[in-house]
């Protein structure tokens, strides 16, 4: 009964809620924590606006170029957040304290299971609007004209965004199933990300290759970016291509090490 | 109390540390990514200018300060305020209580060969790396003692600015979103993200008044030598061991208070 496309929105609606009652335990952390993000974000669009009151334009990309840039990559940032931020706790303990089983014995797919225990956490969506309103902002201060083929392309290209990041976050925190606990490897991953926010061009071009080819961070932002901005379509026609590479290559080693798990039995 | 009271923690703390090796790596990966975003981003401000530039840097200028600020940061993660969060929340707190020793020292103390582990094993690597990779500016003899003197200022500076995060816990209990906000505005108003020279005014007179800047901005002003005379050198370590000494008392005062009402369940 659980196979059907209801009975699993039911199952996530659930399993988010009880994970959002776990989260009010400690309000006044959480609210600070909530508000973190809005901080950090703050704080970078603050150091972009600094950059630009000493000049007009850096590698070419000016002000609003910048910000733009910077909306396009929290996008998909926060709608990946939004669902797939279990995967952290998979790589920090469930393996290592012998937790994962539970999600083997439920009659769901035990990625499913994993996922939705965490669906629908709050920073998720700041992070969305902050994105929302800085694309917006910056795109009418630029005067930017969409075509409508552009305006059709941007919620696939923040949906291709978000799997991209996914991806690389279950790759990362698959590799725990063999190494026990992979958040240190999971952090630097993220870290990596952050040179999405700017625009490529900054980079040296062995930095670039990394960023587009190896973890392709480049097409969560600068590719859409650049595409929505210029219309250049060099990169952003790989998208798809790099999407579904990225995501059989996570599940194909979340598959395995699946399959390789074993419990600590006490 | 005597010193030799704490050096049983001293070497506890670099036990501990020990286990933990692969994380001098993801530090270390992880501080030079950071350093790299803002490096790339300033080096192409500057990327016109031949003399000084903005805010009187040159380009090896700027990229210094960038780089080691960004060491110093990794010099300041001494892991308190993980660590006394974490036994504030499991009410470990309780039994360092009981001990007959002075709980802020023994965090002390357990932090030093944390500091010195983290410059050795990641600063000294980091500031190679990048020496490797782009040109930095090579300071006086001087100056460079000078820097040595404000870094340990600074570091005393940051021992307390990561406690009284850890003692926060006495009030959220949960230290995870307080730890986050610490982090992002500690990072902005050291220097890390934006030389504080650069800022423009109310932004640089807020950050003139904060006591972040002696955690990066002021060892960086004496190692590029970006001061006037003795008096300028003077009020840079002077307004640090300012801030080393409120801060000391700020802690030694709160955790006074915190101990006092604190409440642990008993098992």
């Amino acid at each position: 009964m659980n196979r059907t496309l209801g009975g699993h929105l039911r199952l996530a609606f659930f399993l988010g809620g009880v994970g959002l009652h776990r989260l009010t335990a400690y309000r006044l952390d959480f609210l600070l924590g909530s508000g973190a993000f809005l901080v950090r974000v703050g704080l970078q669009t603050l150091a972009v606006g600094v950059v630009f009151t000493h000049v007009p334009a850096v590698a070419g990309w000016s002000y609003h170029q910048v910000l733009f840039l910077l909306g396009c990559s929290l996008l998909p940032r926060g709608l990946d957040h939004l669902f797939t931020d279990q995967l952290w706790e998979l790589s920090r303990k469930l393996i290592q304290r012998g937790e994962f089983y539970r999600y083997l014995i439920r009659p769901v797919n035990p990625l499913f299971s994993l996922l939705s225990e965490r669906f629908f956490h709050p920073d998720g969506f700041g992070e969305l609007a902050v994105g929302a309103v800085l694309v917006l902002w910056s795109g009418a201060e630029l005067g930017l004209d969409p075509t409508a083929l552009q305006w059709a392309l941007v919620v696939p290209l923040v949906l291709c965004g978000a799997l991209v990041h996914a991806a690389v976050k279950l790759f990362f925190a698959s590799l725990s199933f063999w190494t026990v606990t992979s958040m240190p490897a999971m952090q630097a991953a993220t870290q990596v990300s952050e040179f999405a926010g700017y625009p490529l061009d900054l980079y040296h071009p062995s930095l670039r290759t990394l960023l587009t080819w190896v973890l392709p961070f480049a097409f969560t932002s600068y590719a859409p970016a650049v595409y929505l901005l210029h219309g250049s379509t060099g990169l952003v026609r790989w998208l798809p291509v790099v999407t579904g590479l990225s995501l059989l290559a996570a599940l194909s080693l979340w598959r395995r090490g699946l399959s390789r798990y074993e419990m600590t039995g006490s | 109390m005597r010193a030799g009271t704490y050096v049983p923690f001293v070497t506890s703390g670099l036990q501990s540390l020990l286990q933990y090796r692969s994380t001098f790596l993801i530090t270390g990966v992880t501080a030079a990514a950071g350093a790299a975003v803002t490096v790339f981003l300033w080096r192409a401000v500057y990327a016109g200018s031949t003399g000084p530039g903005p805010g009187g840097f040159t380009p090896a200028g700027v990229t210094t300060y960038l780089v080691v600020a960004q060491v110093l940061a990794v010099v300041h993660a001494n892991r308190v305020d993980d660590e006394v969060a974490a036994e504030v929340y499991r009410g470990d707190i309780a039994v360092m209580l009981v001990r007959p020793v002075s709980y802020p020292l023994v965090r002390f103390a357990a932090c030093l060969p944390v500091i010195a582990a983290n410059a050795l094993l990641v600063g000294v690597p980091l500031l190679a790396l990048f020496a490797v990779l782009v040109p930095l500016t090579v300071p006086t003899p001087v100056d460079a003692a000078l820097f040595v003197l404000s870094t340990a200022f600074s570091t005393v500076i940051a021992f307390c600015v990561n406690l009284l995060t850890g003692m926060a816990g006495f009030v959220t209990t949960n230290t995870w979103g307080v730890r986050m906000v610490k982090q992002g505005i500690v990072s902005f108003f050291a220097g890390q993200m934006v030389p504080l020279a650069l800022l423009p005014g109310p932004l640089h007179a807020l950050a003139m008044v904060l006591p972040f800047r002696a955690m990066a901005d002021g060892p960086l002003t004496l190692l590029l030598g970006r001061y006037e005379g003795v008096g300028g050198a003077s009020a840079v370590l002077g307004h640090q061991l300012g801030w080393a000494v409120g801060l000391v008392l700020l802690c030694a005062v709160l955790w006074r208070a915190a101990a006092s009402r604190l409440e642990v369940l008993g098992g």
